[in-house]
């Protein structure tokens, strides 16, 4: 849970590098990064996370390759990474948008409407949560609270949290983000 | 000890202990899904609540999970108050929100925990219709099946498979309602004891996948105690039978682990549960064949194979006699080759008939001497062989050129619980009760000492603290400079890059309270066994306390064969010799083969020797093999679990196993096909009148009791076959065993009368003692209300304890004889040729017998040779290469594996292993390495 609180958690990757998320080989800045984070920890087995967030934030997504070539860099069973991997909801083990929408569905927010409000995303975005829309730029994720509650209902999009919520200001982050993903391809 | 208060009653009870496995052993229902006797608690499924109360005037109480919960004197509990009951079941209603309705196609059924302890909540209605999550399950090999939906979460199969025994690739995926058992990717689960996960897991997701393909419910099996024959660690089983397809003969379909607490616990290995299947193979012997005298086709069999056709057993029996006569007649000789894998009565038997001077022990004159080295070394009174629970307590530990995880897999696994006694010990200084096995296992203390010496890498490296890896001579040097170290001397010899390594192990040894020494007859290296003999008498005398030594043999009865077989020159490698000057007096010869494979014994040019000279060679066997295709007489012989017998396991234990079924075809004990033969002797004297005379698996434990003293505890070993309780025998089916009569009904719908066991008071029926408690024959393990194998509590002193119905066996009683001082082997200098071959197990691929069954089959590796990462360099060889190796007179083609443990200029070899058996028999030895040309199909 307390890494959701943490606001650097989901490094949304830079897009203008090339797609590296099935290579089996990590970078050299991929290992320089573990190593760093490896020096605050006792052994190998508990950077497992860091490693796997590292390899995220330069790849969008951990895939099969990814899991493995950290399995083999820091000499863990794959299986165990799986375990970290697969119980931590922000890694992610199947390709995301560029936009990745945690969405609050816990009791404050729910209080005050989410409910009405994802049903807006959904229908705008025409998916459903897990899934990325069809112009690969958003995914809606649901999670539990975001530790805002008083600002309900929230959302974040990638590291920016949104606060007090309602179908216009979900419209406006939506076709904002839009645009600018716009922008950035025809640049 | 404290005294505690349940639902009113007063107890005594242990201390220490948690109230849930208290309760369990004083009797008292309490449902459980997480707790397990070796694995202790870790209060995951929220199973186990009971009330706790303050005190006498505190009647509202709080709930407590009982696992979690320490015995406190004058402590106050409910296990039946009325909120604790509807806690247990709301729990069960919970876990039942996602379980299928799947129990008639469930092969759980019947004997699931989960049923159990829902019918034990009283949660017998379904309130909840909405939608359950549904897994993808995954292929985890020929051994295991999955069914991720029944799983409830409990944790239990990867607290086994990872935390117990060591294995890496099973692992808790995903979480909340989506939490997922299984690997990363599909595949064969790699540890070897991968089957346990069938009778940890308390519902049915593991199954056992052999099973599978000819199941029935447990209440439809037939079963008795039986001892596994895969290995002489003696591991006690409960192999499960019924009539085939056919609806005739019974079959084999399952084994499972029959608890004895001194030696396999809770858990067999995997060549112990899936090797079983060997009995119903193609291979398998039901008939007696006699090889066919016309010459017809015999142009197209190798090697003097010959043809065989059946005939009637009357008809070769007589023709047995008809030797045994010339035989008593002085006009032939007989000649018996006994076996490590048959049972004692069945060597002591043939040993009989042909005469102790005739008996060969059916082994190599190395593997023989190997053995009474064992014998002789086991009868130190400065040498204790110790037992699991005792292994598992070590608090140092050196192999000496054992690869155990392979040739004593369950001791392997005895080894690894031994790892974390420091950690135990750590526990125990902050009071933290041995039962919280998360909070002891969180303890950082270091992993106890573990030293590992062997050719190459082990399974046990990952717990090893040192390794130390080099050709036989290397490690008995090192072996001797350890002794030497420890008895305060200065070693002679030992590198200095291993010296200092030596010093430290010596030290670790020396100035621990229970050091355990393991080394055995798979390095087959005498020079191995005397230092690790030297090393643990040094230890002990340094002690003034017995040391603990546990050398391992290579078979099931590997050390029965050696008390009957004392003399070194009775090996197969003297037999060409024997029958040569034999064949000068004009003599015939008759050559008795008894349930032995010579060519996984003898390099192949002495087997043919043997067959050669053989002027008549009968077999009794289990399976065809090389030596059966070479016989004149083939008579089916039966295997374990069709007979009864007597082994002696590697710590000198003898141990009775009893026939689970009758064996089907003309199938019967070798010594019964023996005694046959003499009862049709026209030939009549005292010695053949007595071996007639044995009628009774009974009369044969007296004989041996009275030939061999030291062996006298074989007569005492179990009831015999005239034994009662309250007029009854024990029962081999349970009571709801179904379709007895119906069975038979398309011929006869009259009930059978049940086959009479001669050699047991057991019976093939219903009829008869069922309760565990009232006699250790009673294999089925079942309580009322208790269905699956988590019954065994109700059947044991305490949890943990002995079986109150002791199994047992009983330690042979072999005269003390003091060991000679064994100073190290001075080498022979000189330039040595090719490379060493040293033997390499494997846990799939070394047992013979095992290796027979189709699941085992599938997963033995393909013929390898371990080859050094620079020698393979040197040589331009590159992994899966195809090589050649010619030793003696034998080649045998290998695919290359580069190792960077085996030593410099040697060469692994798998021990054993089908299409490649003369590497087994000749390794350590020297040996040339050719490469193979691929076959290019290009023109060059
Ligand atoms: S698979 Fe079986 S042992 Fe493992 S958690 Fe599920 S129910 Fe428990
Ligand atoms: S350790 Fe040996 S005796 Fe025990 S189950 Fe395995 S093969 Fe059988
Ligand atoms: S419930 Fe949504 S932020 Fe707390
Ligand atoms: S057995 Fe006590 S919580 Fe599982």
């Amino acid at each position: 849970m307390s890494s959701v609180f943490e606001p650097e958690v989901v490094e949304v990757m830079d897009f203008s590098k090339a797609d590296r998320s099935t290579e089996t080989q990590l970078s050299a800045e991929e290992k320089r990064e573990i190593d760093a984070e490896f020096s605050h920890y006792e052994d190998k087995a508990s950077v497992g996370l860091e490693a796997l967030r590292i390899v995220q934030k330069h790849r969008g997504w951990i895939s099969d390759q990814s899991l493995q070539a950290v399995s083999d860099y820091l000499d863990i069973p794959s299986a165990q990474l799986e375990g970290v991997a697969t119980f931590f909801q922000l890694i992610f083990r199947q390709p995301v948008g560029k936009e990745v929408i945690l969405f609050c569905k816990s009791a404050s927010c729910w209080i005050m409407g989410c409910a009405r409000l994802q049903a807006r995303i959904e229908q705008k975005l025409q998916i459903a949560p897990g899934q990325t829309s069809g112009d690969g730029i958003f995914t809606l994720l649901e999670t539990p609270c975001l530790g805002d509650c008083d600002k309900a209902p929230v959302m974040m999009v990638g590291e920016e949290m949104h606060r007090n919520l309602t179908e216009q200001s979900i419209d406006e982050i939506i076709d904002n983000k839009k645009r600018r993903h716009a922008d950035e391809s025809t640049d | 000890m404290p005294t505690i208060t349940i639902d009113g009653d007063d107890y005594e009870v242990e201390e220490g202990q948690n109230l849930l496995s208290t309760c369990l052993s004083l009797g008292i229902d309490l449902p459980y899904f997480c707790w397990h006797p070796a694995m202790g608690s870790v209060g995951a499924c929220r199973q186990c609540a009971v009330i706790e109360y303050k005190d006498a005037e505190d009647h509202r109480g709080r709930l407590v999970m009982s696992c979690m919960t320490p015995i406190k004197d004058g402590g106050l509990y409910s296990v039946t108050a009325e909120q604790a009951r509807e806690f247990r079941g709301s729990i069960i209603e919970d876990l039942m929100t996602n379980h299928p309705h799947d129990c008639p196609v469930c092969e759980e059924g019947g004997e699931c925990h989960l049923q159990d302890m829902t019918e034990m909540t009283g949660h017998t209605n379904r309130r909840y219709r909405g939608t359950k999550r549904t897994h993808r399950n995954q292929y985890l090999g020929p051994f295991i099946n999955h069914e991720m939906n029944r799983c409830i979460a409990c944790y239990r199969c990867t607290r086994f498979y990872r935390d117990y025994a060591g294995g890496t690739d099973l692992q808790a995926l995903g979480r909340n309602n989506q939490v997922y058992f299984g690997r990363q990717q599909e595949g064969v689960l790699e540890n070897g004891f991968s089957g346990n996960l069938v009778e940890v897991c308390p519902t049915g997701v593991f199954t056992d996948k052999t099973f599978s393909k000819h199941y029935v419910r447990k209440w439809d099996l037939q079963t008795a105690p039986s001892i596994c024959e895969h290995c002489a660690v003696g591991c006690n089983t409960a192999p499960g039978a019924r009539e085939g397809w056919d609806g005739k003969d019974q079959m084999l379909r399952r084994v499972i682990n029959l608890y004895h607490r001194e030696i396999n616990g809770y858990f067999l290995c995997d060549r112990g549960r899936f090797g079983y299947d060997y009995v119903n193979c193609d291979a398998r012997l039901k008939a007696v064949l006699a090889a066919r005298t016309d010459t017809l086709i015999e142009s197209t069999a190798a090697r003097g194979e010959r043809i065989h056709g059946e005939i009637p057993p009357r008809e070769a029996v007589e023709r047995l006699a008809q030797t045994l006569a010339q035989a008593q007649k002085g006009q032939r000789r007989l000649i018996g080759i006994g076996s490590p894998r048959a049972s004692l009565e069945n060597n002591f038997a043939l040993r009989q008939l042909v005469g102790p001077d005739n008996f060969y022990a059916g082994l190599a004159e190395r593997d023989l001497h190997l053995l009474h080295l064992v014998d002789a070394i086991q009868r130190d009174p400065r040498i204790h062989s110790p037992t699991t629970p005792e292994i598992e307590s070590a608090d140092a530990i050196l192999i000496l050129g054992e690869d155990i995880s392979n040739t004593a897999p369950r001791v392997g696994l005895a080894v690894r619980q031994a790892a974390r006694n420091r950690q135990r010990r750590q526990a125990r200084e902050l009071k933290i009760p041995q039962w919280q096995d998360a909070s002891v296992r969180q303890l950082d203390g270091d992993p106890s000492p573990i030293a590992v010496a062997g050719f190459e890498d082990s399974g046990l490296d990952d717990i090893a603290s040192s390794r130390f890896h080099g050709t036989p001579e290397e490690i008995a040097a090192f072996g001797h400079a350890l002794a030497q170290l420890i008895a305060g001397k200065q070693p002679a010899e030992v590198s200095p890059e291993y010296l200092e390594m030596a010093q430290q192990i010596s030290e670790t040894l020396s100035a621990s309270e229970r050091p355990l020494v393991i080394s055995g007859c798979g390095c087959r290296s005498g020079e191995i066994l005397q230092a690790a003999a030297q090393l643990a008498t040094a230890l002990a005398d340094r002690n003034s306390n017995p040391c603990a030594l546990y050398l391992t043999c290579l078979e099931v009865n590997s050390l029965g064969l050696a008390q009957l077989c004392t003399d070194g020159k009775k090996a197969l490698d003297h037999l060409p010799g024997a029958l040569r000057t034999e064949g000068e007096a004009k003599n015939p010869s008759s050559v008795i083969v008894l349930e032995n494979e010579l060519c996984r014994r003898v390099d192949t040019a002495t087997a043919d020797e043997i067959f050669s000279l053989a002027d008549e060679l009968i077999v009794l066997d289990l399976l065809h093999n090389l030596t059966t295709r070479r016989a004149d007489l083939v008579f089916p012989a039966a295997a374990t679990v069709e007979s009864q017998g007597t082994v002696i396991n590697s710590n000198g234990l003898a141990q009775c196993f009893y026939a689970v079924y009758e064996g089907p075809g003309f199938i019967q004990e070798s010594w019964r096909w023996l005694a046959d033969a003499a009862a049709f002797c026209p030939e009549s004297n005292a010695l053949i009148s007595t071996i007639a005379d044995w009628k009774h698996c009974h009369d044969l434990n007296q004989a041996i009791a009275e030939a061999f003293p030291e062996l006298e505890v074989v007569a005492e070993l179990g009831p015999d076959e005239d034994f009662r309780i309250d007029g009854l025998e024990v029962a081999r089916q349970s009571h709801r065993y179904s379709g007895r009569t119906a069975i038979y009904a398309d011929k006869s719908v009259a009930e059978h009368k049940p086959v009479k066991d001669p050699d047991a008071p057991l019976v093939f029926s219903m009829e008869g003692i069922q309760d565990p408690d009232k006699s250790p024959l009673q294999a089925n393990i079942w309580s009322p209300g208790w269905n699956s194998n988590q019954a065994l509590h109700k059947f044991l002193q305490g949890i943990g304890g002995k079986r109150r119905c002791g199994n047992g066996g009983r330690k042979i009683q072999r005269a003390s004889r003091s060991l000679p001082d064994w100073k190290p082997a001075v080498q022979p200098a000189g330039e040595a040729e090719g490379f060493l071959l040293l033997p390499i197990y494997r846990m799939f691929g070394s047992g013979e017998l095992s290796a027979m069954a189709p699941a085992i089959a599938s997963v033995i590796a393909q013929p390898f040779v371990l080859i050094n990462r620079h020698d393979a360099k040197r040589l331009d060889i590159d992994a899966g290469d195809p090589l050649e190796i010619t030793v003696g007179g034998d080649r045998c083609q290998l695919i290359a594996e580069i190792s960077d443990s085996i030593p410099f200029g040697s060469l692994g070899v798998p021990y054993g292993f089908p299409q490649v058996e003369p590497l087994g028999t000749e390794a350590p030895a020297r040996g040339q390495l050719h490469l193979l040309q691929l076959e290019t199909g290009g023109d060059q």
